[in-house]
């Protein structure tokens, strides 16, 4: 399975403080990587750089063009995509409006029929302001936006952080949709979520990668129990 | 026209040039809703466009005779020199308010500077371009000035249907609302900034042509609306432009009703301190009429 993510050596950080130091991973269609680590281990600032709102050093390459220095839209219309952790709507605009902003515009009624049979709760929500949604919902919002663009990578983090347990099992099977055509890079601290959804995992820590693997195999050998503190 | 304010030498021929005075309190204020309200710049150098607005009208006026001619000159002209001030030096800054308060103070000063240097300090006129007035009802009507109001208007539903009825609007809300969202998710945030710093000088720009007929043109021309324009985007909430047109009647007629009664200079002191006290009251109010909306909200609910 060839990587259509190739991350090679990246070194990130805000202004003079330095996060990343040298994270090398690869990621192909079909495969949920995993990055696991405890807080302020680099995992956002990780996900933050690939997606070019941060500067950096070393080399991205998405399907073996180089993305490095590409800015957030760019790299969005060219197939990678974000689900971010929090901050995730616009106010004021309606659930409507956030799908159209992702489309750019085009095949609106598509993209919402996709959005609407993953997610029914947002069907009946399309003219509701997007941050007056529950958190869940705002979850589910953020990943049929990922969804409707049919993404070629999909860079999520902590989808399940904060929702309840029922909108969880609404999520995950979202996710597995989603890694049917795309690599996904799944940052999360939820092991459950991980070893669910999760194929191979790296363990970050200080910013640097430590551990790397199956992620059951991993979590079977004890690795993950001892690296995040379990 | 109440006897009351008859009384005080309020004629009824006055009241038009209230209807005017808000109008131009409201157009001076287009510009700015787009670079300051939605875009968060303190933009000191909006006066410097709307003089480069005037002065283009002026210099139209000049070479071709025409005035309308001169207006679409001056969006033109106003808002490339909005482009360049946003792609040179104010992108750097949205992060750096004070920064680009700096920036545009200076930017204001070049203008002025420019100008003056171009066509010296002397106070220049921009001929009326229609003339004459008409009678309506008791009222003595200048058509420019009519037209002052008309344009206002069309301007207002122009923007509005812009912001909230196109792909463009949508999108430009985005960058403005959360613009690192907006990025990921596709919009090209640097260019819908661009884009509406450029709009917001064009308006300011059509602003200085459209009220250069009705002034006596000279390098200050464009302070005399800054404090005011500022006042009325802060006022009716930076990114309402529905707010900002009532905060512009509101402010510009009651200037215009009080400038017949006291003097200018008093009326101006007057609306200051009425905006101050509306600024400082209005976070309050909303409180208030929030609580209200809750507790009718539930009651409905009950």
């Amino acid at each position: 399975m060839s990587a259509l993510l190739q991350v090679k050596d990246v070194t990130a950080g805000y202004g003079r403080t330095t996060v990343l130091r040298g994270v090398s991973l690869e990621a192909a269609v079909g495969e949920v990587v995993c990055v696991l680590g405890r807080n302020g281990a680099g995992k956002t600032t990780l996900l933050r750089a690939l997606m070019g709102m941060l500067s950096k050093k070393g080399a991205v390459r998405l399907d073996g063009v180089d993305i490095s220095h590409w800015k957030g839209h760019r790299i969005h219309r060219a197939g990678m995509v974000w689900v971010p952790q929090e901050d995730t709507v616009f106010p004021g605009l309606t659930v409507l409006e956030h799908l159209d902003i992702t489309l750019g515009g085009r095949n609106i009624d598509a993209g919402v029929r996709v959005a609407s049979d993953l997610f029914p709760p947002l069907a009946e929500r399309l003219d509701q302001e997007a941050q007056t949604l529950s958190g869940g919902e705002r979850k589910m919002l953020s990943l049929a936006q990922a969804l409707i663009v049919s993404p070629r990578v999909v860079l999520m983090d902590e989808p399940t952080e904060g929702v309840a347990p029922v909108v969880v099992q609404q999520l995950i099977p979202a996710i597995r949709l989603l890694a049917e055509t795309a690599a996904i890079v799944l940052v999360e601290q939820n092991l459950d979520t991980a070893l669910a959804v999760g194929s191979r995992a790296f363990v970050l820590e200080q910013g640097t990668i430590v551990e790397s693997g199956d992620v059951h195999g991993l979590y079977e050998s004890g690795v993950l129990e001892r690296r995040l503190a379990l | 026209m109440t006897p009351a304010v008859a009384a005080l030498g309020f004629l009824p021929t006055d009241s038009f040039n209230v209807v005017v005075i808000g109008a131009v309190f409201v157009l001076i204020s287009l510009g700015l809703y787009f670079t300051f309200g939605l875009l968060d710049v303190v933009n000191l150098a909006h006066g410097g466009l709307i003089l480069i607005g005037a002065y283009t009208a002026l210099q139209m006026e000049a070479w071709t005779g025409s005035v309308l001619f001169g207006m679409a000159a001056a969006a033109i002209t106003a808002g490339l020199v909005g482009v360049a001030m946003e792609r040179g030096i104010l992108r750097f800054l949205y992060e750096r308010p004070l920064d680009s308060l700096l920036a545009t103070f200076g930017l204001a000063v070049i203008i002025r500077q420019v100008v003056q240097l171009l066509y010296s300090a002397n106070p220049r006129t921009v001929p009326d371009p229609i003339g004459g007035s008409f009678s309506f009802l008791e009222l003595n009507i200048p058509w420019w000035r009519l037209m002052i109001v008309i344009i206002t208007a069309l301007f207002v539903v122009a923007v509005l249907i812009l912001m909230e009825r196109t792909r463009f609007g949508l999108r430009a809300r985005a960058t403005v609302r959360n613009p690192h969202l907006a990025e990921t998710q596709g919009v090209n945030i640097g260019w819908y900034r661009a884009a509406m710093f450029a709009i917001g000088a064009s308006l300011s720009g059509i602003a200085g042509a459209v009220l250069a007929p009705i002034n006596t043109l000279n390098p200050q021309f464009g302070l005399l609306f800054l404090v005011n324009s500022f006042l009325v985007v802060i006022l009716g909430g930076k990114r309402s432009l529905r707010g900002i047109v009532v905060a512009g009647l509101v402010l510009g007629g009651s200037l215009g009703v009080l400038q017949f009664i006291i003097s200018t200079v008093i009326a101006q002191i007057v609306v200051l301190v009425l905006a101050i006290a509306a600024v400082r009251l209005r976070p309050v109010v909303e409180r208030q009429v929030g609580e209200w909306r809750q507790r009718r909200a539930a009651a409905e609910a009950a």
